[in-house]
């Protein structure tokens, strides 16, 4: 591999690590989020909450 | 609301369990899978890591009890001697102003091309007469693993810098130290 | 990828992580300007140079995060009893540095077998410094891993605490084996007290990438922080929806395909 592809290929592999982390903990923070009725949307937790606690 | 456990209601902790069980049973093997790994390591650090290299003078002065055994040598490619042999490179290399011969066979890498770059090769001393620039040797080194050990030293190469791979005095004290700087 | 972002905004951002998170972005477009076009190329090395401004910031980046939960674990195991939540906001500062601390050392890793494949002519040797490399990267994972081992959070934080100091000790020893041992590996590209053997503008585009990337850093862990916040406010909301549920309808025991992730 020349130098030049080895240096895109490092930059490229970085970028695309550290991007798919900092995505995989934004949606996972939405995603419990959504779970936790933080967002607004219903969740699996509120519908518990309203046959049970009574 | 009564929370009062009852006898058929599992404790919190035992839901606890339960939902984790399969991945409990997933991590602890991921953790032997770890342990494998450290171990392997660090038998393979131990073996090759504490004495990575011998420079030229400690492996000249080895010489006797190395014998045939495998080892890596390091030091600097003098310029003016590297030449081709028929497909074998012919180089000599110089640290503490002792110097080997080194036979390479194989491609060596890119950045051999360098004056004076540090390089570290895997091989075995041979039996034969050379001569060096530091006189007449009975061994050269065979050797068929080129490794280039490049330095800490950065430069732009828009700028125009001097021997910048030799630091000063590196050939001062040798008694060589005209001939190799010929080049 | 904006919607994502947009709609999570409401639950792990705020104002300041916002503003945080485009200063960031905005510095690693200036990093890369600079580590790829304006530096020049290397008087030895070629554009190979260019793998410095990775590969350096990004173990910086590591210790540092190291050296954040080495903290944070310490002050978690001092302080634990006496707090109210047990100092558990300590665990997920540790937790969450970690986390990013692995993967710069993972890109520290790829990018220097890279690198290596184009200086020494080789992608990997069992040298004293790349072997302790991987050794800190593999005991940090070991670390996440335990975190992960269901217990109760202050027993598991407490495990993952000791675990955290002890793997810190590596830290030091990744730092200084090019000293101490022979590698193959060159020495530190900067130490305190030695002069620089780089040149004016490498060395202001490398110190420039540390200080990009370690706005990447504190915004990552941030957001990780609140997420394992989020984790365990669910975990803690499961719990106790499960057990409500039970006890009011008389259910039978839970199975484990009720709650896959």
């Amino acid at each position: 591999m020349s130098e030049v592809a080895t240096v895109a290929v490092g930059w490229g592999v970085t970028a695309v690590a550290v991007a798919s982390y900092a995505l995989w903990v934004l949606l996972r923070g939405r995603t419990i989020g959504q779970e936790l009725d933080i967002g607004g949307s219903s969740s699996m937790l509120s519908d518990k909450d309203s046959t049970t606690d009574q | 609301m009564d929370l009062t456990p009852r006898e058929e209601v599992e404790s919190p902790e035992d839901v606890r369990r339960r939902i984790h069980r399969k991945r409990r049973w997933a991590i602890l093997a991921l953790s032997v899978l770890l342990v494998v790994v450290v171990a392997f390591v660090t038998a393979q650090g131990l073996r090759n890591a504490t004495l990575f290299f011998r420079n030229v003078d400690e492996a000249v002065a080895q010489r006797s009890e190395l014998q045939e055994r495998r080892f890596r040598i390091q030091g600097r490619v003098i310029p003016s001697t590297v030449r081709n042999e028929s497909g074998i490179t012919v180089f000599e290399i110089v640290h503490n102003c002792a110097v080997a011969e080194i036979r390479h066979s194989g491609d060596p890498p890119e950045l051999f091309e360098s004056p004076w770059i540090p390089v570290v090769l895997e091989g075995k001393w041979s039996e034969g007469t050379v001569q060096t620039l530091a006189g007449s040797d009975s061994h050269y080194f065979f050797s068929d693993r080129m490794l280039v050990k490049h330095t800490n030293e950065y430069a732009s190469a828009n700028e125009e810098r001097i021997s910048e791979a030799l630091p000063d005095g590196f050939l001062e004290e040798c008694a060589f130290d005209d001939l190799a700087s010929q080049s | 990828m904006t919607s994502a972002k947009g709609r999570s905004v409401k639950m792990t951002a705020t104002p300041f992580t916002r503003a945080l998170g485009f200063l960031a972005l905005a510095a690693v477009a200036v990093m890369a300007l600079l580590g790829l076009v304006v530096s020049p190329p290397d008087v030895v090395q070629g554009e190979a140079v260019r793998m410095l401004y990775l590969h350096v910031p990004a173990i910086w980046i590591a210790y540092g995060s190291f050296a954040v939960t080495s903290v944070s674990s310490l002050l978690f195991l001092r302080r634990g009893k006496r707090r109210e939540d047990k100092g558990r906001h300590y665990d997920r500062l540790g937790g969450a540095a970690a986390e990013v601390g692995v993967l710069f050392t993972g890109v520290t890793l790829i990018t220097g077998m890279l690198w290596g494949k184009v200086t020494w002519g080789t992608y990997w040797q069992w040298d004293a410094r790349l072997t302790t490399t991987v050794l800190l990267f593999v005991t940090y994972l070991g670390y996440l891993a335990l975190r992960r081992l269901p217990a109760d959070p202050v027993v598991r934080g407490r495990r993952a605490a000791i675990m955290a100091l002890i793997s810190f000790i590596n830290v030091p020893i990744v730092h200084y084996s090019v000293d101490w041992w022979r590698t193959l590996h060159q020495k530190a590209s900067l130490s305190v007290g030695r002069r620089p053997e780089i040149t004016g503008e490498m060395y202001w585009t490398l110190l420039y990438s540390a200080v990009a990337v370690t706005f990447v850093a504190v915004w990552l862990v941030t957001h990780r922080y609140r997420v394992i916040r989020l984790e365990e406010i669910r975990d803690e909301e499961m719990l106790t929806a499960l057990i409500s549920q039970r006890v009011s309808q008389d259910l039978p025991p839970v199975s484990d395909g009720d709650f896959d992730e």
